[in-house]
């Protein structure tokens, strides 16, 4: 990389760019379509959420975490509970245990199918995009059944779940799994055969599994450089101690890999919630907490559908935390990314991105916005103007 | 306790290792260590850790504001078990050696510690911005306990009027 | 009489089926496509505007006409202003030489057909021009990609239509058109190679998936078109329009017998809607079956692939030809 030839120049990405849904800054150094190297910059949808723990009670904390992510929602405020569970030691309802595992793969089903259609969008095929988020309308009307929400459920509480499963939502939860085990399994089918697709994926973004384990990748982008990590199975919560379940890994270590590695989990998210629907025990969703969370530390994690996800609990004995630290999926993938990149094409540059499932608004999630007294603070139009003046006056 | 076997193997080596370095070490959990070191035994007991224990993926590095100190977790997994790696530094000089070169995921995370808190790590390779923007005002560490919003939004506001004029 | 010639040609230039039916038939088959595309997508495609959404074309050209035109400061102004009028008369004047009504096309001479070929890489060049007045890093690249494209499907694209060329004896599109016309034998039954060639290096000259690569909008944005906005943009893509109209109209005549058919009683424009439409529909069906290829792989795909079946082509027709004797 010492000699570049004199015609590179930099192809900046974002922070708006119709390839990211959501803003982040690359910066592409490319030597005609080749890219030689990246530089990545993160906080532009920086919210303050860590800081924001330290001004919340616990209770108000429950929907904060949500709010990391819309997507992974389920997944941050399971890791939020179990945390807190842990420091109350409380015992919660084998049932809530079921139910936080039901919702949980079905957000793993709604963001797989998503991150199919995107990966579709990425490489130009649009119709890939349509049919997956049709079938992904199964899986957020399920959800809308259960907890009440497409997104953002808000179905647990320090101590279970708030909402319990009826004999019709499980039916209900049964057609549709057998509805997208179909679909699923057409295009696992059809993924691997379609010749235009396989072009743009196989061979592309190749991350060796000793760099895979060296840059810390998490989640679907490890498990397709054949690496067997997942966090339901080394660390158990909730109820995947009981149910069985494959991990998935591919070792062709490239996009294609990344695409199979999800379309099979979809199969094993299927296979899940048939067992734990099958098996659902009775009794309470919810137990009766004692008063406060006594002082003490205690790390979580979760197996969300990017990948692991952890979380830093600092309890001082108070109603509020002393320190609150997440660490989204996509945060972990990032260095991976650069190794992915380099040497690549820039056309191919939207779907390796796309192939870790980036999502920027879980990677950012602090700055100064909301502090101390649950007071937001925002942008006067003053500070505004100024700022904007700063911009034009360049 | 011999469920927790591994743990306890764990946490005997790496008594035997560090000796007078290894300050406390407890057993939180089954799957759960959470351990202090000086930090200058920091590099080695991650390598220790690395080496001997397959303890190779770094999940995160958290800082905590203690007041005098600051704390920095190194989360390490390997397998099922999870190792809380804490290392304390004054606040006053915040210093501690990378661990880039043993884990080079690292890199992010200790960028991310260095905006936030003002830990420096030393020999780190680009050790710049990573969330906060360019301009940011100097010795303004948003997740330092002193830090309040109304503190961090004047300085914001004098580095934004000095670059007006 | 002279003058009411005079007024004949006028018209036929400017209505029928000049540039007003040209304009309209493009912004019809643009509302074809898009419907057929987002049926075969499972969606409804425009509905809203006039019966079944027919009008949407029209709505989206209007609007974008009044809208407002941005002319980024550091852009070429000269060529950034010249590109969408050109670009917008290179179809226009290649259609003029396509059959359409008769076996006549409006303007006709030996040679036409290169004529049409120079036009369309005229096209290409313009597309390169346009991004890189632009100066725009995602323009500039889009452009560039553009330029390399042409490169990858013109040879194959230009070989491919000599066969009806061959067969005819002429290079004129209407000689061609009457040629099948005369033998009652459409030029894709003894080219059926040079048919499929064509059809995909249209699919590259339209920047159709899986060939949209100079404009492609997960990678760099809208490619060479990123800087344009308003009245260019609508210009732009009314020459898109255009180009469809001018790649279906151009293979109905040298590959379908142009605007004729087996029952004399339909008139030649019906044959001519029929053939097209037809094609419009394939162009569309292509379009939601693929992915986007990179450039390199269309080049060498190409070179590799298309131009060397081209060549076979010809030299099956030749041996062919001489077999049959005709």
């Amino acid at each position: 990389m010492k000699n570049l030839s004199e015609n590179t120049f930099s192809v900046p990405f974002g922070p708006q760019h119709p390839a990211l849904k959501e803003p982040e800054n690359f910066m592409f150094t490319v030597d005609g379509e080749r890219v030689v190297d990246v530089k990545i910059r993160l906080g532009y949808v920086h919210r303050g959420g860590e800081k924001a723990f330290e001004a919340r009670t616990y209770t108000q904390g429950l929907y904060l975490v949500e709010r990391i992510c819309g997507i992974c929602a389920m997944a941050h405020q399971l890791c939020y509970v179990n945390n807190v569970e842990a420091l109350i030691d409380i015992e919660i309802p084998r049932r809530a245990d079921y139910i936080r595992t039901i919702i949980a793969e079905l957000e793993r089903i709604h963001s797989h199918l998503l991150w199919v259609g995107v990966a579709g969008h990425e490489v130009g095929w649009d119709t890939l995009f349509m049919y997956a988020w049709r079938d992904r309308e199964v899986v957020l009307d399920l959800m809308e059944l259960t907890t009440g929400n497409r997104v953002l459920h808000a179905s647990n509480t320090i101590g279970g779940v708030r909402r319990d499963l009826t004999s019709e939502m499980i039916s209900r939860i049964r057609k549709g799994m057998k509805l997208l085990k179909e679909r699923t399994n057409y295009y696992k089918a059809m993924i691997p055969k379609e010749r235009t697709l396989m072009k743009r994926a196989v061979g592309v973004g190749v991350l060796k599994p000793q760099d895979a384990v060296a840059l810390c990748a998490v989640g679907p982008t490890l498990r397709a450089s054949g690496i067997k990590r997942d966090v339901r199975r080394d660390d158990p919560y909730s109820a995947y101690d009981e149910t069985p379940f494959d991990v998935i890994t591919y070792d062709g270590c490239d996009v294609a890999s990344r695409v199979l590695v999800r379309v099979d989990e979809i199969l094993e998210s299927i296979k899940i919630l048939n067992y734990a629907l099958e098996h659902l025990p009775s009794g309470p969703i919810a137990v009766r907490l004692p008063r406060g969370v006594p002082a003490g530390e205690n790390v979580s994690m979760v197996e969300a559908p990017r990948g692991e996800d952890i979380h830093y609990l600092k309890s001082n004995g108070t109603d509020k935390p002393e320190r609150y630290k997440v660490r989204a999926p996509t945060l972990a993938n990032w260095p991976a990314v650069g190794a992915m990149i380099k040497g690549g094409y820039i056309a191919d540059i939207p779907i390796v991105l796309a192939a870790i499932d980036p999502c920027m608004s879980c990677t950012d999630r602090m700055t100064f916005t909301e502090v101390n007294s649950a007071k937001s603070w925002q942008w006067s139009r003053d500070e505004l103007r100024r700022y904007s003046l700063k911009w034009r006056g360049k | 306790m011999s469920e927790n076997k591994k743990e306890q193997e764990i946490v005997e080596a790496l008594k035997a290792k560090l000796g007078q370095s290894l300050l406390t070490a407890r057993i939180q959990k089954p799957r759960r260590i959470f351990a202090t070191v000086s930090p200058s035994a920091l590099t080695d007991s991650v390598k220790f850790l690395m080496e001997s224990h397959g303890l190779r993926h770094l999940a995160t590095i958290t800082a905590v504001d203690l007041g005098k100190d600051i704390a920095v977790y190194y989360h390490l997994i390997g397998g099922e078990i999870t190792m809380n790696l804490r290392a304390d530094t004054p606040k006053t000089e915040p210093k501690l050696p990378t661990i880039v070169p043993m884990i080079p995921g690292a890199e992010l995370y200790e960028r991310e510690v260095y905006e936030m808190f003002g830990v420096i790590f030393e020999g780190h390779p680009d050790l710049t911005h990573l969330i906060l923007p360019d301009g940011w005002p100097e010795n303004v560490y948003p997740m330092r306990k002193e830090w309040k919003t109304d503190a961090i939004k004047n300085e914001i506001a004098k580095a934004l009027g000095e670059k007006l004029e | 009489m002279a003058w009411e010639v005079g007024l004949l040609a006028l018209l036929s230039t400017l209505i029928y089926p000049g540039i007003i039916f040209l304009v309209v038939i493009a912004l019809f088959y643009q509302w074809v496509d898009r419907r057929f595309y987002a049926k075969l997508q499972n969606r409804y495609g425009p509905i809203y505007t006039g019966p079944r959404g027919i009008l949407q074309p029209v709505a989206d050209l209007i609007k974008l006409l009044a809208k407002e035109d941005i002319e980024p400061s550091a852009v070429d102004k000269q060529i950034f202003r010249a590109v969408p009028v050109l670009i917008l008369t290179m179809p226009l004047t290649a259609l003029f030489m396509i059959p359409i009504t008769g076996t006549w096309a409006l303007a006709s001479f030996e040679g036409d057909l290169i004529f049409i070929i120079f036009l369309m890489t005229l096209i290409a060049i313009l597309a390169f021009l346009g991004g890189w007045s632009s100066t725009n890093i995602f323009s500039t690249l889009g452009g560039m990609r553009a330029a390399l494209q042409a490169l990858g499907y013109e040879v194959p694209m230009a070989v491919s239509f000599m066969g009806p060329a061959i067969l005819a004896g002429s290079l004129s599109v209407s000689k061609i058109v009457q040629w099948q016309a005369s033998h009652g034998l459409w030029a894709i039954l003894l080219n059926p190679l040079g048919f499929g060639i064509v059809i995909v290096a249209f699919l590259a000259e339209l920047e159709r998936i899986p060939f949209d690569i100079p404009e492609a909008e997960t990678e760099i944005v809208a490619g060479w078109q990123t800087e344009f906005s308003g009245r260019k943009l609508a210009l732009i893509r009314l020459a898109l329009d255009l180009e469809l109209v001018l790649a279906s109209g151009l293979v109905t005549a040298l590959f379908l017998g142009g605007p004729t058919g087996p029952i004399p009683i339909i008139p030649g424009i019906a044959w001519f809607m029929i053939k097209t439409l037809v094609l419009v529909l394939i162009f569309s069906n292509l379009r939601a079956l693929f992915a986007r290829f990179r450039i390199d792989q269309m080049v060498s795909g190409s070179w590799k692939y298309l131009v060397p079946l081209s060549i076979l082509q010809i030299v099956m027709l030749e041996l062919l030809l001489g077999w049959l004797s005709f």
